[in-house]
């Protein structure tokens, strides 16, 4: 921690008083900040009808898994694990191929001269910020004309064409030194080696950021997979977590279970990997 | 991130494109509408032919076939049930059933079954029919009815006909779910009331409700949503004597004076005190099992609800006749038969049998909170010791049924459910919120008509 | 303040303006390494990328303007012509698209309105406060991040039951410490939006404290060493030193939080199902209700490239606003 300039006769002590003050207030506000989540992990463990109660009880009266007896029960109709693989598989294959196909475009842009350039660098840009339900429509008719619906194509590829990637691996690629390159190509090295030996192995922050970006934005995508998929075990979490709730009525119990299934993976990788995220972002392009 | 000054690159969105890549850009974009383009559709008509076949059952080979529902809640069990049964009893059929959310049904439905990807059986409400019928997502089932030797003798004229479309039928019948009155007897014994009290009319109904008021309890709470306000709107309507809809699709008719008094009498609700302001969506059931609604006009769909609902004391009745004549909102749950992308021959053909059986044996269905819509299962004796329902089923003369109109059911979700939702939280009166709904419904019909007069 | 800024514009802007006469330095790698590689080399490097990008974004915009020029109804034999009538509809007085479009245009630019400030600010403070070092850092900031990954639906369906006006546990505890238990939270102006604007802070708050913690981090430790050396305060150490070094990332932070709360859907679709009446619909989910619901994708295509357009203005506002007044600092 660095010292605050402080003043008076008893520096120590007040800073200790002060850092004691600091941490209570950062616990109070992420307990505040928590709290739902908290009440929905204990909400997972009431029985339905408690669930509901009036009044809302905090700490569950009687401890039960029903709701996740439930959950497995139900299987083919709301088969949650599945929703999770088939999460979990959209997000990866998308983040690959997000790597595989930027990288290398990035690189082209960052690094070489060549005719239309300029014109593509522009039409990635003016495509930035389009909203993506302009894609919608169009494209949904042409992942149905590839037979692309219902099945994990339709997730994984069509989103992959965002700008974002290439425009934040070029800028990172920008930054890059190029001695190490110049180096490498009087050695007789071709651009794919230099890239593959030299640029890539030296980008794993902004690669791996970009990965962990590209699975949180496949991961909590909700529009496009309710139009693309049908069939119960083809879902991902998102519309899948959202077909616990009933028509008329919503077992409470139940949805929260199936949050808690459905977090609680996604959450340890992330306390595992947040750190590497930060930096990942801050050698980036993030810099400006 | 550099990606935030994109606007100011020079050579940006203003330059003029390569001509090269425009027509690139435009050719690839053709060979794309082209491919979005249909080919001409298999023919339904040979399809149904094909179809009526299973009338004789099927000895072919061991068939797989998707069944599609949207039984989310208390009706899930039952099928599932009924369906491990018919498996269990046919060797060379396998049934497999996928659920979706009755919202989201309907729009997956057609694209699913246009790619191919969609059931070969499935159950759909009376009103969406029609929708369905035009976009060819399901079969005309004249020959299959006829080689079942189905007909109104079977269900009731009123059910038969609501799976009729424009001279051809789409749909076989499979239950009644009628709105009733669900009653919480702790709370009316709470107020001194015992189920002798029960409201039959619109005086009963107020006086019990000032009664509960009495002791504290607010009775009848009054939903902004479809389920249950919706509902209870469109009940009172047809009981003040109105029609959501004109017979023949043209006008929106809800705004009429019985619309205005149907929903005025759910405002009264409000503005006496018998119900909360502000309810939110499932709130009005929430309450009631935890005695703290007396009255619920909800659907017979929520009988195996309430009943899971532990020390829940509850019982049902009839709606009460509020307008002037005695009325009551329902659907009814069809099977139809999906077009299949390619001539499917045993699988249609196994998919009558499913058909076939599960309107058999629609009394065990009955189980899920429904009324059978078979005469036989609905007069046996079986069903009349399922009291809840059959006290629903008592209702079956007076039940009304949506309108049979290609893409009704948006333009009411559109037009007349925000109405109600923005009368019934206190944002419009009943006659502004009902009016502009209507006038907006009927640019939404005529467009409609437009628009389905090019299909079939 | 401009030496925080300089090496961070300076290559992008240089390639961009590149080409033939681009500076000396910059460029030097061109004389040897592309002498190896072929003329084609970039474009095979493009490819994989183009293709995606052809299809699946250029291919849909044109795509999407064909068919905003139909009565398309994709599961209808032939959707006809109608020309600029899909259009001419969010114009025209009568037309029921009119009234519900601008009405949801509004329910969309209320929420980013609302929602935006909050989204930029309260994550540069707790970005501030979890920059510093301390033991359990990283879980305070795990913590604040974890809403994020739960999704749309599970945040939602949460909030909806803590909301509920007269089951809801938030009332119930404000009723506990005896303040008004009645707000209609889901179901009243101007609570609906104070519970969307909160729900989604709550939700998405974590995702741009990351950025702005990777911000922090790029601000060298010697300007701030020097800064203190001349003996500025704490407040001057920000004003000057911090949100100047920022200045980028908050550009960015702005313009992706604009471009989410621009495309909000999932709450209000979940939690007050756009309602009462049709005051939380927004932009987003009208077209998703009259493409896919209602199946008039043409209205639907019609009204998204409307969307699509004043949001490039808006886009475009932020960025003169920007950089218009960044251009007169740094020209002091």
């Amino acid at each position: 921690m660095r010292l605050p300039r402080v003043q008076g006769s008893c520096p120590v002590r007040r800073l200790q008083v002060w850092r004691a003050l600091s941490y209570a207030a950062l616990i109070l506000l992420a307990v505040i900040y928590l709290a739902p989540v908290i009440w929905m992990a204990l909400t997972s463990l009431k029985s339905p009808y408690e669930a509901t109660a009036m009044p809302p009880t905090l700490l569950p009266a009687r401890v039960t898994v029903e709701s996740y007896e439930a959950l497995a029960r139900s299987g083919s109709q709301a088969p949650v694990l599945r929703w999770l693989l088939n999460s979990v598989l959209s997000a990866v294959a998308h983040a690959l191929l997000v790597l595989a196909t930027a990288a290398p475009a990035a690189y082209a842009l960052a690094r070489m001269e060549f005719r239309g350039k300029r014109l593509v660098l522009a039409a990635v840009l003016a495509t930035l910020f389009v909203p993506p339900i302009l894609f919608l429509p169009a494209n949904y008719l042409i992942v149905r004309s590839l037979g692309w619906l219902d099945s994990l194509p339709a997730l994984v590829v069509p989103p992959a064409a965002s700008a974002f990637g290439v425009l934040f691996l070029r800028q990172f690629f920008l930054g890059f030194p190029r001695e190490l390159e110049e180096a490498a190509a009087l050695d007789g090295a071709t651009r794919l080696q230099v890239l593959w030996k030299i640029v890539l192995p030296l980008s794993k922050p902004a690669l791996a950021t970009l990965a962990v970006l590209s699975v949180l934005s496949n991961w909590n995508d909700f529009l496009w997979p309710i139009y693309v998929l049908f069939n119960p075990e083809k879902l991902t979490l998102s519309p899948g977590l959202a077909l616990l709730q009933a028509a008329h009525s919503t077992d409470y119990a139940l949805v929260a279970a199936g949050a808690v299934v459905a977090s609680v993976p996604i959450l340890a990788v992330f306390i595992a990997a947040q750190r590497y995220v930060i930096e990942g972002v801050a050698r980036t392009g993030l810099k400006g | 991130m550099q990606r935030a000054r994109a606007p100011e690159t020079r050579g940006g969105p203003g330059r003029p494109p390569g001509r090269r890549e425009l027509l690139a850009g435009a050719g690839a974009a053709a060979g794309l509408l082209l491919l979005g383009c249909r080919g001409e559709p298999v023919d339904v008509r040979d399809q149904a032919a094909i179809a009526a076949g299973g009338s004789r059952g099927y000895g072919g080979p061991a068939v797989e076939l998707a069944f599609w529902t949207g039984f989310t809640g208390g009706d899930r069990l039952p099928m599932e049930r009924l369906i491990e049964r018919f498996n269990r009893e046919h060797d060379n059929i396998t049934v497999r059933m996928s659920v979706t959310r009755w919202g989201d049904f309907y729009q997956k439905m057609p694209a699913a079954v246009e790619s191919g990807h969609g059931p070969d059986v499935a159950v759909m409400h009376a009103d969406q029919l029609a929708t369905a019928a035009v976009h060819r997502t399901i079969l005309p089932l004249d020959e299959v009815t006829e080689a079942l030797g189905l007909g109104a003798g079977d269900f009731s004229d009123t059910l038969w006909s609501a799976g009729v479309f424009r001279g051809r039928r789409y749909g076989v019948p499979l239950d009644v779910h009628p709105l009733g009155l669900y009653y919480n007897r702790a709370v009316l014994a709470g107020a001194g009331l015992g189920d002798a009290a029960l409201p039959r009319s619109r005086r009963d109904y107020l006086a019990i409700l000032e009664q509960l008021k009495q002791r504290g309890v607010q009775g009848s709470w009054v939903s902004p949503a479809l389920f249950t306000g919706g509902l209870m709107f469109q009940s009172l309507l047809w009981q003040e004597g109105g029609q959501l809809f004109s017979e023949d699709g043209v006008r929106a008719t809800f705004d009429a004076e019985a619309g205005v008094e149907a929903l005025g009498f759910m405002l009264e609700l409000i503005q006496r005190g018998y119900s909360p302001r502000d309810v939110g969506q499932d709130a009005d059931s929430i309450a009631f099992t935890n005695d703290r609604n007396a009255f619920i006009w909800n659907g017979i769909w929520m009988i195996n609800i309430y009943r899971a609902t532990p020390g829940l004391k509850w019982a049902v009745a009839p709606v009460p006749t509020i307008g002037a004549q005695r009325a009551v909102w329902a659907n009814a749950h069809h099977l139809v038969l999906a077009r299949q992308p390619s001539a499917g021959e045993r699988r249609l053909q196994a998919s009558v049998v499913f058909l076939d059986w599960l309107s058999r044996h629609s009394l065990e269905w009955a189980e899920a909170g429904m009324v059978p819509a078979r005469r036989e299962a609905r007069e046996s004796a079986a069903f009349q010791r399922m009291t809840e329902q059959a006290i629903f089923a008592e209702q079956l003369p007076v039940v009304r049924f949506p309108p049979a109109i290609a893409g009704i059911d948006a333009v009411r979700a559109s037009t007349l459910d925000l109405a109600v939702n923005e009368a019934v939280l206190l944002r419009a009166t009943p006659r502004a919120a009902l009016r502009r709904a209507a006038r907006e419904a009927d640019a939404l019909l005529a467009a409609n008509l437009r628009k389905f007069a090019r299909a079939l | 303040m401009s030496a925080v800024d300089v090496p961070l514009v300076e290559p992008g802007q240089a390639e961009v303006d590149g080409g033939a006469q681009s500076a000396p330095g910059v460029g030097q790698l061109r004389g040897r390494g592309p002498a190896r590689s072929r003329w084609w080399a970039p474009y095979l490097f493009l490819t994989p990328y183009l293709a995606l990008f052809g299809l699946f974004v250029l291919a849909p915009i044109a795509l999407g303007v064909w068919i905003s020029l139909h009565d398309w109804d994709p599961f209808l034999p032939s959707s006809p012509w109608v020309g600029l009538d899909n259009y001419a509809d969010l114009f025209r007085s009568g037309s029921p698209s009119r009234g519900n479009f601008w009405r949801a245009l509004r329910a969309t630019a209320l929420f980013t309105a609302l929602s935006v400030p909050v989204l930029v600010t309260l994550p540069l403070l707790l970005a501030l406060a979890l920059d510093r070092s301390f033991p359990g850092r990283s879980l305070f900031r795990a913590l604040f991040f974890a809403p994020y990954v739960l999704g749309v639906a599970v945040v939602a369906l949460v909030w909806r039951l803590l909301l509920d006006p007269h089951v809801g546990v938030i009332n119930h505890l404000l009723g506990k410490v005896g303040l008004p238990a009645g707000t209609g939270w889901t179901t009243a102006v101007p609570w609906v939006w104070v519970s969307l604007v909160g729900m989604t802070v709550w939700w998405t708050l974590g995702y741009n404290t990351v950025i702005y913690l990777a911000g922090l981090q790029n601000i060298h430790r010697e300007i701030y060493d020097a800064a203190r050396i001349d003996g500025a305060t704490r407040w001057q150490l920000f004003r000057h030193v911090t949100l100047p070094g920022l200045r980028p990332v908050v550009m960015f932070v702005v313009m992706m939080t604009v471009l989410g709360s621009a495309n909000m859907f999932g709450q209000a679709y979940l939690v007050t199902g756009g309602g009462p009446g049709s005051e939380t619909r927004t932009v987003i989910m009208y077209i998703a209700e009259e493409g896919f619901r209602s199946f008039r994708l043409g209205a639907a295509a019609a009204m998204s490239y409307v969307h699509a357009l004043l949001l490039a203005l808006v886009n475009l506002g932020m960025v003169l606003l920007f950089f218009g007044r960044g251009g007169d600092e740094e020209a002091r």
